[in-house]
Formats: C-alpha cells, sequence, structure tokens
C-alpha cells in the first residue's frame, strides 16, 4: 500500500477501503457541490485502482465497469460561479465545466481515474445500460427536471442514488435505492408561484406583479414568443372572464406594433401603447377603481423637456444601466427602457428566426425588464426597485456559498461510505462484520430496534449552517411510497434490433404470452399508444412510431384488470441486428422472468436488502439471520408504517442515531 | 410572505463595488449585503496549523473563494507523502518543501483577490512577541499543540478582543470551540422569516385606528358590498374585533389563551368562508401577544454597557440605550414597519404599507433624537452614531442578539489539573443522555492532555515534539488505554465539581461511550479524513464568517460532530 493511502485506510478500514477504490461512480454536475464532491471523492481514493494493474485487473473489466469517476455536465462556466466552484478560475470561463474539474483535480492526483463528459444527462447515450455500469450516482444539479431524470435511470438500473441540493444556508442529502427507500418523486414537490392573470395585467399592487408582468408577457410578445399561458401566470377561477377577453385582444395590438421594430419610433410606440393606452382603458373601467387608486397614465412625450436634445436617450440607458444598485427616477427608467428596446431590437432584427428569452444573467433583457417593471410600478403607485433586486426576483436567483456546498457534498460523501459498506456485506456475507475494522459498524449493529436498517445505516442528512444549535441533523430512511408512481412499479428491458420491423401487436402479443396481461394499456413517450379500447396504433412499427427511441426510451405497461399487478416498466434500448431472440420480431424482454406482485404488495417484497426491524443485539449471527431473511410482512403493516412516517416527515423531525459505539476486536 | 419581503431582509448593496466583482460574489451578496462583504474583505485570519492540517486549510479554502482579504499559515510543517494522500493543496512537486508556503501558494489560485501569506517560525516565538497577534481580526488553531502554547495565544486574543477557533479532526470525529469577545452583540441577526413581526395591534396608534375604522365601516350593518368584505384586511378586522371585545371587557384585551380562543370565534361568527378572516383567525394566537421583548434583548438594553455609557463606548451601546429609553416610557420596542402578505385590495395593501411605514419612521426618528442627545455629554471622537445604523437597528430591535464570550475551555500545561468550574453543571445534566456528544468532548480534552503530558523533552520546538496518541502500532493498546484513564479520570471530576452523583447504568454507559470515543481517536493515530476535514472546514468557515460579518447568530460556543451518526451538536463551555 502507497503511504499516500495509509490515512485513508486506518479510518476507513481495509476491506473498505479496498472497496472504494474499486468503485465506479457517477457524478451528475460539476457546480457548487459537485466540485465539492469530485474533491472528496479523489482525496478519499474512489475508483483509484490502477486500471492497468498487473494486466490481470485490465482484462477482467470491460472498459463499461472499470474503476473510475465518471462526470457529465452540459454547462459551462460563468463568473458567477468562481465564488464557490473552486475548481474554476477566471481563465476557465465558458469552458466546459466538466472538462475543467477534471483538469483541476487531476492535478491533486495525476493517478486519478477521472472521465469528464461535457454533455447533456438527458442525451440518449446516458441509457440505462449506462446507469448500471455504475456502483453509484451522485446527483450535483441544480434543477428538478433532471434530478426527477437520473433518479428514474437509477431506479430502472437498480444503482444506489446519492440526492442532494443546497438553497443558502440549508441543505439536504438523501440516500436512494429501488424497493429499499423512497425515491426523489415518493414526496410531491412544491409547485411553482402562479399569479391570477388579472393581478399581473390589471390590478398589480406589489412589485413582483410588474416584474412577472414585464417578464412574462411584456417581453415574450416583443422579443420572444408569446405566451399565451405561461407558467408564472394563470387563468384563475378569482378573474373576471370580460377582463380576460380584452386582455387577449390588449395583447393582439401589441403584436401589431412589433412590426415597427428597428423604426426609430418603436420605443416610444411600445411605451404609450402599455403605459399610456392601455392604462387609460383600465381608468376608464369606474367600478374596477372604487376602493383602489386610479392607475397614472404615462406619455413618452412628457419626459421629452426632461430630456437634453442633444443627448442621445439610447446613449444615457446605456450609462444608466451600469448602476444596477441605485434605484433609478421614473426619467431614467425611461431612457433605460429605450436603450433597451433599441439593443434587443437589434438582437432581434440580426437573427429573426430566433426569439429571445429572458435570462437574467443577459443584461439586456435585464434592463428590459427592470425598467418596464418599474415604469409599471411607477404607474400604480408600487415602490420602485433597483435592478439588483430585481434580478433576484425575475431570475429566481437562490443565494449559494462555498461553505454549504462544501458540507452537503461531504454529507453525500459520507453517506456513499456507509452505502458501500452495506453493498459490500451484503455480498461477502454478514459474517465478515466480526472481523471487520471499520468503526461505524456499530451502526450497523446497533440499530436502536424501533427503526430499519437500511442501505449500510445510510440517513437522510439535513444541512442548517445558520443554526446555531443544530447544524446537521439526521432522519432514518423511508421506505418507499407503496403508490409512488415513479418508483412503485417493477422495471426491466425492452431490448430491440434496430433494424427490427417488429409492431406495436408483436409487443401486445409478447406481454400476453409471456406475462399473462389480459387487460392493460400501454403509454409512450408520446401518450396512450394501446387500451383495450384502442387498437388504431397496432399495426404500427414501433420505431417508425416512434413508441421506442434509440437509447432512453421508457414505455409503461399498466394493468387494468381486477387483480391489479403493478405498473411495468420498460425501459427500450436497441441491440446489434441479429435475431437470436423473438424470431417474428426481435422483441426481447430482460430478464428472463419478471415477477408482477398485486399492487399492494410490492413495497413488502422488496429484493434481499429488506431491512431488519427486529431489536437489535451486538450478536452478529442474529444479526445475518435478519439480514438475510427475506421478510415478508404483512402488506398492510407495511402501507400503515410508512404512512406514520411521512406523516413526521412533514416537519423536519430528527431521529438521532445512537451515539454508542461498537468497536470489534 | 411575499416575494419581495424576501428581498428587504438583504441588506442593500452600496454604490462603490466595482460591477465585475459584485457578479462573482452576488449569489453570496443575496446572503449577507455589500455591507457584509466589506467587512470579509477587510479582515486578515491567522491560521496557527498543526497535524496533517486539512481541516484548517479547508476552512481557508472555504474563506478565500467568498473573497477574504488576507489570511497568514503559521506552519513549521514540511510536506511528507501522507500530506499529498489527504490535503488537496498540494502537489507532488510540493514534496519536501514547507507545507506554510504551499498551501498559501495553492490557495491563492483559487481567488486573485486574496492575499496569502507563510509563516514558518514556531508559534511559541511567535506569541512570545507583543502584540503579535494584534493584526489579525481572527485566529484559528488547529490541534495538536502544546496545551500551555495555545492558553498563551488564547490569553492573548482575550486581550485583544479577538475571536479565537480552536479545531480537532481525527478520523470519523471533529469539534472546534470559539473563544468571542466578552461582549459580541449583533443587529443584522437574519431572523426566520416565518417569525412573527410585531403589528402593534393590542396597542393601535391613532393613524392605524383610524384606517382599520374606514375600511371595516358598514360591514357588519350589511352596508359594505360583499366584495368589499371579502377585501377588508386581515389587521383591520382584528382591530374591529378587538375594538368590541374592549368595550366588553371593561377595555381589556383578550390575554389568556381561553380568551383568544373566544375571541377567535367573535371573529370566526363574522363570516365562516371569506379567505380575510380566515387570515384573521389563523393569525389571533401569534399576533396579539403583547410587544415583551425576547429574553436576548431585554439582555441587552438591561445589559451594564448599555446602562454605563463611556466616552468609548461603541454605536451599538449608545444605540441600545436610546431604545431603551424608548421602551421605558412606551413599554414597547420601535416598529419594524413590515406587514406581511393578506388577502387585500392593492390600494388598501399599500396604504396599510405606508401607515406602517411612516410610524416606523417616526418611532426611529424618536430614537436618533435620543441617540444624539446621549452622544452629547460622552464627548466622543470619532463620527457620530450614523442615521442609517440607526434605522438598522430599530427595524430589526426584536431580534438583535448579545453573545457573551467565554474563555476557551482547553488542557492546561503540563502538571495543572482540567478544572470545570461553572461549567460543571451544565456538561453534567449531558452525561446521562445517550445521545449527547460530551462524552466526545471529553475525549478531545484527554487527547491533548495526553499531549501535555507526554511531550517529549529532548524537542521542544514545534508541532513534530508532540507525541500523539496510537501514532504506532505497537503503542496502540498502551495509548488507547492511557487516553481512556484520562477521560475516565476527568469524567469523575466532571461529576465531583458538579456536585452531582451519578447511578449506574448510566455511569457505566458513558463510561463506555467515552472508552469508544478514545479508542476511535487512538486509532486515528492523528490522522484526518479528507471528507470530515472537509466538513469540518465547511462548518467552521460558516462560522468565521458570521463573526466576521457580524451578520448571524455564531455558534456559542462549542461545536462536536460525529460523522457516524452525521450530526452535530453545540454545548455551551
Amino acid at each position: 500500500m502507497q503511504r499516500r493511502d495509509r490515512g485513508i485506510a486506518q479510518s476507513l478500514g481495509l476491506p473498505l477501503t479496498k472497496r472504494v477504490k474499486e468503485s465506479r461512480v457517477l457524478l451528475v454536475g460539476a457546480g457548487g457541490i459537485g466540485c465539492e464532491v469530485l474533491k472528496n471523492l479523489v482525496c478519499s481514493g474512489f475508483g483509484s485502482l490502477p486500471q492497468y494493474y498487473g494486466g490481470e485487473i485490465a482484462s477482467e473489466i470491460s472498459d463499461m465497469r472499470r474503476p473510475e469517476i465518471v462526470v457529465v455536465d452540459m454547462d459551462t462556466i460563468d463568473l458567477s460561479n468562481l465564488n464557490r466552484q473552486f475548481l474554476f478560475r477566471k481563465q476557465h470561463i465558458k469552458k466546459y465545466k466538466a472538462l475543467v474539474a477534471k483538469e483541476t483535480a487531476s492535478q491533486f492526483n495525476p493517478s486519478v481515474n477521472i472521465d469528464a463528459q461535457s454533455g447533456n444527462i438527458f442525451d440518449d447515450k446516458y441509457d440505462v445500460a449506462f446507469f448500471e455500469g455504475f456502483d453509484l450516482v451522485f446527483n450535483a444539479l441544480d434543477n428538478l427536471a433532471a434530478r426527477r431524470h437520473v433518479n428514474k435511470m437509477c431506479l430502472a438500473a437498480d444503482v444506489p442514488l446519492i440526492e442532494s441540493g443546497t438553497t443558502g444556508f440549508n441543505g439536504q442529502v438523501q440516500a436512494i435505492k429501488k424497493g429499499v427507500t423512497e425515491c426523489y418523486d415518493c414526496n410531491p414537490k412544491p409547485a411553482q408561484k402562479s399569479f391570477p392573470i388579472c393581478t399581473i395585467r390589471s390590478t398589480p399592487s406589489q412589485p413582483i406583479h410588474c416584474i412577472v408582468w414585464a417578464k412574462s408577457y411584456l417581453f415574450p410578445e416583443l422579443f420572444g414568443t408569446s405566451e399565451e399561458d405561461s407558467a408564472d401566470v394563470t387563468v384563475t377561477e378569482v378573474d373576471n372572464v370580460e377582463e380576460v377577453a380584452k386582455l387577449r385582444i390588449e395583447a393582439e395590438a401589441l403584436k401589431t406594433i412589433r412590426g415597427l421594430m428597428g423604426k426609430s419610433e418603436f420605443a416610444q410606440a411600445v411605451f404609450d401603447k402599455v403605459f399610456r393606452d392601455d392604462i387609460e382603458r383600465l381608468r376608464g373601467m369606474e367600478e374596477m377603481w372604487l376602493s383602489r387608486r386610479k392607475p397614472e397614465v404615462l406619455c413618452f412625450e412628457q419626459f421629452a423637456p426632461s430630456m437634453d436634445k442633444s443627448e442621445d436617450v439610447v446613449e444615457r440607458g446605456r450609462a444608466l444601466a451600469m448602476k444596477d444598485q441605485a434605484i433609478w427616477s421614473l426619467a431614467e427608467n425611461l431612457a433605460v427602457f429605450s436603450s433597451a428596446v433599441d439593443a434587443l431590437s437589434n438582437r432581434t432584427l440580426a437573427s429573426p428566426g430566433t426569439p429571445l428569452e429572458f435570462d437574467k444573467d443577459d443584461k439586456d433583457t435585464l434592463d428590459f425588464v427592470a425598467s418596464a417593471a418599474n415604469l409599471r410600478s411607477h404607474v400604480f403607485g408600487i415602490p420602485l426597485n433597483s435592478e439588483w433586486e430585481i434580478k433576484q426576483m425575475a431570475g429566481n436567483i437562490i443565494p449559494a456559498i462555498a461553505t454549504s456546498n462544501a458540507l452537503t457534498a461531504s454529507l453525500s460523501v459520507l453517506e456513499a461510505f456507509k452505502i458501500m459498506r452495506g453493498a459490500s456485506f451484503e455480498q461477502k456475507g454478514v459474517s465478515k462484520l466480526t472481523i471487520s475494522h471499520v468503526a461505524p459498524t456499530h451502526n450497523y449493529m446497533v440499530t436502536n430496534g424501533k427503526e430499519g436498517f437500511m442501505l449500510g445505516g445510510s440517513k437522510m442528512v439535513f444541512l442548517n449552517s445558520r443554526s446555531t444549535e443544530r447544524m446537521i441533523t439526521t432522519q432514518n430512511l423511508v421506505p418507499p411510497q407503496p403508490d409512488c408512481a415513479v418508483c412503485s412499479p417493477v422495471y426491466a428491458k425492452l431490448r430491440i434490433p434496430s433494424n427490427s420491423s417488429a409492431t406495436l401487436q408483436d409487443l401486445v402479443t409478447l406481454l400476453q404470452e409471456k406475462l399473462g396481461y389480459e387487460d392493460f394499456s400501454i403509454q409512450a413517450d408520446v401518450g396512450i399508444i394501446y387500451d383495450p379500447d384502442l387498437e388504431d396504433n397496432l399495426e404500427k412499427g414501433m420505431i417508425p412510431a416512434g413508441y421506442i427511441k434509440a437509447g432512453n426510451g421508457f414505455l409503461t405497461v399498466v394493468d387494468e384488470g381486477d387483480e391489479g399487478r403493478v405498473d411495468l416498466v420498460l425501459s427500450t434500448s436497441f441491440t446489434p441486428n441479429t435475431t437470436e431472440a423473438d424470431p417474428e420480431s426481435g422483441l426481447q424482454l430482460m430478464p428472463e422472468e419478471i415477477s408482477l406482485p398485486s399492487k399492494h404488495k410490492s413495497v413488502a417484497e422488496s429484493n434481499g436488502q429488506a431491512m431488519t426491524t427486529t431489536e437489535a443485539t451486538g450478536d452478529a449471527s442474529k444479526v445475518a439471520a435478519h439480514f438475510n431473511a427475506k421478510r415478508k410482512r404483512d402488506a398492510e403493516e407495511e402501507v400503515v408504517g410508512a404512512k406514520k412516517r411521512a406523516k413526521a416527515d412533514e416537519e423536519v423531525m430528527v431521529v438521532e442515531d445512537d451515539g454508542a459505539i461498537l468497536l470489534d476486536d | 410572505m411575499s416575494e419581495k419581503d424576501k428581498t428587504v431582509d438583504v441588506p442593500p448593496p452600496l454604490q462603490h463595488l466595482p460591477t465585475a466583482k459584485q457578479k462573482k460574489y452576488d449569489r453570496q451578496l443575496r446572503l449577507w449585503g455589500a455591507t457584509g462583504q466589506m467587512a470579509l474583505e477587510e479582515s486578515h485570519v491567522l491560521l496557527i496549523n498543526n497535524g496533517p492540517g486539512v481541516t484548517g486549510v479547508e476552512t481557508l479554502k472555504n474563506l478565500v473563494l467568498p473573497g477574504l482579504g488576507d489570511f497568514t499559515i503559521l506552519d513549521t510543517a514540511i510536506v511528507s507523502e501522507a500530506d499529498l494522500g489527504v490535503n488537496f493543496f498540494l502537489e507532488d512537486a510540493s514534496l519536501g518543501k514547507f507545507r506554510a508556503e504551499e498551501t498559501v501558494r495553492l490557495l491563492m489560485e483559487l481567488n486573485p483577490e486574496v492575499r496569502g501569506h507563510a509563516l514558518m517560525e514556531p508559534i511559541e516565538t511567535v506569541c512570545m512577541e507583543q502584540d503579535a497577534l494584534a493584526k489579525y481580526n481572527l485566529i484559528i488553531t488547529a490541534a495538536p499543540i502544546d496545551p500551555a502554547i495555545l492558553a498563551r495565544i488564547h490569553t492573548q486574543a482575550q486581550a485583544l478582543n479577538i475571536p479565537a477557533f480552536y479545531l480537532h479532526s481525527l478520523a470519523y470525529f471533529s469539534s472546534f470551540s470559539v473563544q468571542l469577545p466578552p461582549a459580541f452583540p449583533i443587529v443584522e441577526t437574519h431572523p426566520d422569516p416565518t417569525s412573527t413581526t410585531d403589528l402593534r395591534l393590542l396597542k393601535p396608534w391613532p393613524e392605524l385606528s383610524r384606517f382599520a375604522k374606514e375600511k371595516t365601516a358598514g360591514f357588519e350593518e350589511g352596508t359594505m358590498s360583499a366584495h368589499d368584505k371579502a377585501h377588508i384586511p386581515w389587521l383591520c378586522l382584528l382591530l374591529h374585533y378587538l375594538e368590541k371585545w374592549k368595550q366588553d371587557h371593561d377595555g381589556k384585551v383578550p390575554e389568556a389563551f381561553k380568551e383568544k380562543t373566544a375571541f377567535r370565534e367573535t371573529v370566526r361568527a363574522g363570516d365562516y368562508n371569506e379567505e380575510n378572516f380566515d387570515e384573521a383567525c389563523a393569525a389571533v394566537l401569534k399576533s396579539l401577544n403583547p410587544p415583551t421583548p425576547p429574553s436576548d434583548v431585554r439582555a441587552v438594553l438591561t445589559a451594564p454597557e448599555t446602562q454605563t455609557l463611556q466616552h468609548d463606548s461603541s454605536d451599538f451601546w449608545i444605540i441600545a440605550k436610546a431604545i431603551n429609553v424608548f421602551y421605558a416610557k412606551y413599554g414597547q420596542l420601535p416598529l419594524p414597519g413590515a406587514v406581511p402578505d393578506m388577502k387585500a385590495v392593492s390600494a388598501d395593501y399599500i396604504t396599510l404599507q405606508n401607515v406602517y411605514k411612516t410610524k416606523a419612521r417616526q418611532d426611529s426618528a424618536e430614537v436618533l433624537a435620543t441617540v444624539r442627545e446621549l452622544e452629547k455629554p460622552l464627548g466622543r471622537t470619532g463620527p457620530a452614531v450614523s442615521e442609517k445604523e440607526v434605522e438598522n437597528f430599530c427595524k430589526g430591535a426584536a431580534h438583535i442578539h448579545l453573545v457573551r464570550g467565554r474563555p476557551q475551555h482547553t488542557a492546561r500545561a503540563a502538571g495543572e489539573e482540567i478544572r470545570f468550574g461553572d461549567r460543571a453543571q451544565a456538561l453534567a445534566n449531558e452525561l446521562a443522555n445517550e445521545e449527547s456528544l460530551v462524552g466526545l468532548h471529553l475525549a478531545f480534552l484527554a487527547w491533548d492532555e495526553y499531549i501535555a503530558t507526554h511531550h517529549s523533552s529532548a524537542d521542544k520546538a514545534g508541532g513534530q515534539a508532540l507525541h500523539i496518541t496510537g501514532t504506532s502500532e505497537s503503542d496502540l493498546e498502551a495509548d488507547t488505554e492511557k487516553l481512556t484513564g484520562i477521560a475516565h479520570h476527568l469524567l469523575d471530576t466532571l461529576i465531583t465539581e458538579a456536585g452531582t452523583f451519578l447511578e449506574d447504568p448510566d455511569y457505566t454507559a458513558v463510561k463506555t461511550r467515552i472508552a469508544n470515543f478514545c479508542t476511535e481517536l487512538c486509532r486515528a493515530g492523528g490522522g484526518e479524513l479528507h471528507n470530515i476535514a472537509s466538513l469540518t472546514g465547511g462548518l467552521l468557515a460558516q462560522e468565521v464568517i458570521k463573526v466576521l460579518v457580524r451578520q448571524y447568530v455564531p455558534v456559542d460556543n462549542t461545536c462536536l460532530f460525529d460523522g457516524i451518526a452525521s450530526r452535530t451538536q453545540v454545548l455551551r463551555l
């Protein structure tokens, strides 16, 4: 053993150190948390087994399984990343995060195996087979869609996932394993805040209403794709139907004005339309203003006297826009508005086919939204804000600091140790426990008897570093929600030669014959393609109709029969053009045996990693017995238990671990 | 809480931050603002690094990234092969060079705006010099260190009013404690956004009463339209019903829980469906409390520093005294001025905001006038207390916090026994709690005590001379026994000093827990686990930032981390 590893081996114990070195892990995201996770993985020796060590190992391990850290990130580096994403420097701005992260991290330890990929995790090449190659996956993402996607891929590939996230001083780490714990989608995620359309378009009362108006209505109408229903704004029952109809006409009129783009009077025409004409129309609706202050009409011309003729208003706006911490006066907002309209018009005319999108880091779009929102705030007697403040509200900026990322990433890797330790026991048999030098085994052996032991004693970990009492707290992992649409189905694979002429009928027949389906439906990415009353698609070819795509597709088979077996999710993939499988169609289900329990039994019938719930003893043989026993628990009890825990989950409940340490030898 | 209110918490940025820098620091400025950023950029942190030294360097990484002004690493160690395996901020070429210089160089790469300095002198020479520590704003010392020298550092820091941190990081375990100045006040504590703001519903001022009367006129008599009734702001509803309640109850407001629930019934009876009535009912219990300041605030108002102002009193104490004058006069703190989000028509909501803002401005002006009165006889030489500072203080008056820093509780020089003194009681209370990490604290104390009594006299200079438990395989068992013996002795001292008695099985249980921690610490052989160092560096840096920017409430004063259970515990020692 190299002297470098001594410290790690001393603390982790030899068996776990070996496992860590042999591991192949995937890190999705090389941003705030990702940089930190990568550093900790590299410094803990993950995937560091020499690849061509002695020839023996290299020959046995295929490329898809060799010890390595694979990093996937599609983003490039931005200046605002540098306050925390410490693998990046100023000279790296605009380069790919994954590649630079590898380059910097490799300097620390040149012998480390990192495979950096500047790709989108949604890409077809990152299919179920790709995920199956890993011992562990780390999510270090910043958006819900990608988190949910990786969650699903890990469920399909049956690979443990460590999910993490931070917001300001807070962070959270959660281990996920199919059939053992809750998945990312077991708990509904809060919906995006949306405002009633009339509040945004007719009766704003807060700065945010004016910002949403500028960002989600005015901006796309002028420079982007007109969106009838943006996610920020919805027609709700409190909205007045007649008013909604009038608002539609108003938006149409704006489209006409869009035709003036590029002409010198464009900014003035827009201004007078939205701050004069539309406001005058609103003022005319007397019943609306019985209990409210009437909005004030603004007119472009009224500012003319205050403007020096010799000075270009666009130039003036450009200079003002640099002072984004100041609260601009009305005339200053008008100047910024003019210059932003000018800049955005030029960009739109330069490439007519590409609609612009609001981006908080795109200064022109931010200038436009900030000035338009402020002008509207003035009209309605709402306090104005600086562009800096508007940026936060418009861009949904989440504060991010180095410390929270460092903490959350370290907590992720700590959970990784536990999961790997758990996995090694599972593989090697529990008797090994007694000769282990790894202190943390106490966690495994001394469970408190009340809660189950999962994934090597892994916990849900919460970080609240602004707290002065409980900065890091834990909660036991919770078994899967039995009705979770994402993790309750059985996942299997459907393979098809890429030149196959198989039709939907072939698949239906296969499912009927192999799995005994009678009344059922099939859902593809495009929607429901088959059910007992929908037979129109049967003759269509699976590939030409787009039901099966290269790589990343899923088909969901729902049993509509009385027995109600759990859903079956088939991940689809192409095989080389051979037809050794079903000679007719080439369709092949994997694995050979797929057992589909009835909907209520699915949870109790989890795989060999079922949890022990009996009292802990220090007795390894008893633990072994529990561990090995496939527990068949009463399904109902399981459901009740899950519900109870789910309830406790509502307020961050802290279930602390037994502080004792049980040391062997 | 509306979007707008969230941003109000953030201190406004200053005009003179250059834009590129502001963009780089944007995501953190959203938390501590430009004033916090400037405080950070004006600070110089000293790290006295010992042992493997990973946690200290990881801490600095988290301070260099957000733009600390200066840092100095004092470290006499030479980079070894073992260092390369665990410290990210070293490279192969560093081997055999001074660790201080190498870590400083690589840390500086993270942020060209930060200045780093390396010191290779032994700490005992450095801290013999008069005021050698005076140029630093904060000191972090990493164990292992001779407790006698550590005590000298902490005494100097105390005399200079410099916050001093001391950290341990061994295998799966870590701890750090902070010694803050005896009076460490914080104005910008950033209270939880869900904490209730004082709305003065029990003591409304005339403008607020008038507005409520206007908005509620005729709704019970049926002369108001259903639309208008459904849009009466809940504040006004409560004020309206409170007036009625007072008429029926000798002018008294509902106080006891039963009265409040009865009061809530009368509000509910006003309308069973409308959202604004729901909001009013929901607010009864939390918004109708007498404006008694929390104990933290009372501690500030009654502190000796507030009572007797001196010519060198800081602005904080002068404003605190003025607030105390205000409180004595009105029985309440200055109005913060914020209004929660609620169902209301826009114009009413805006008017209501103005009613509160105007009153808040009046209160703040009154406090400012008192501040000016107080300043006169003091003969202060510096600039007058700024209006902005008074405003800020008034806005957050209900949430100001005072930390009374305490000297570090560490092992003593060889031959001096560790005493617990007034800490004994609180610590002893933790002993029977099997989830408490008090045992880990005792194990770390014992670990330091072992160093105090075991460092080889042949080589007194520098960290290398220290004998660390478990560094050689052959000594492991003997060392573990010794360490456990020291820790158990500490336990008995603690129990005796606390004047308590711990019954079995609790006594045996706590002894076993302590022995287990000792075995773990010994087995680490002084080694750090990178992941734990990184985590502890995150925790520690977060506290350092809180202390340097004087925002948010820092840990008071010892934080223990158990990496096996993944949790922290804070003890006040």
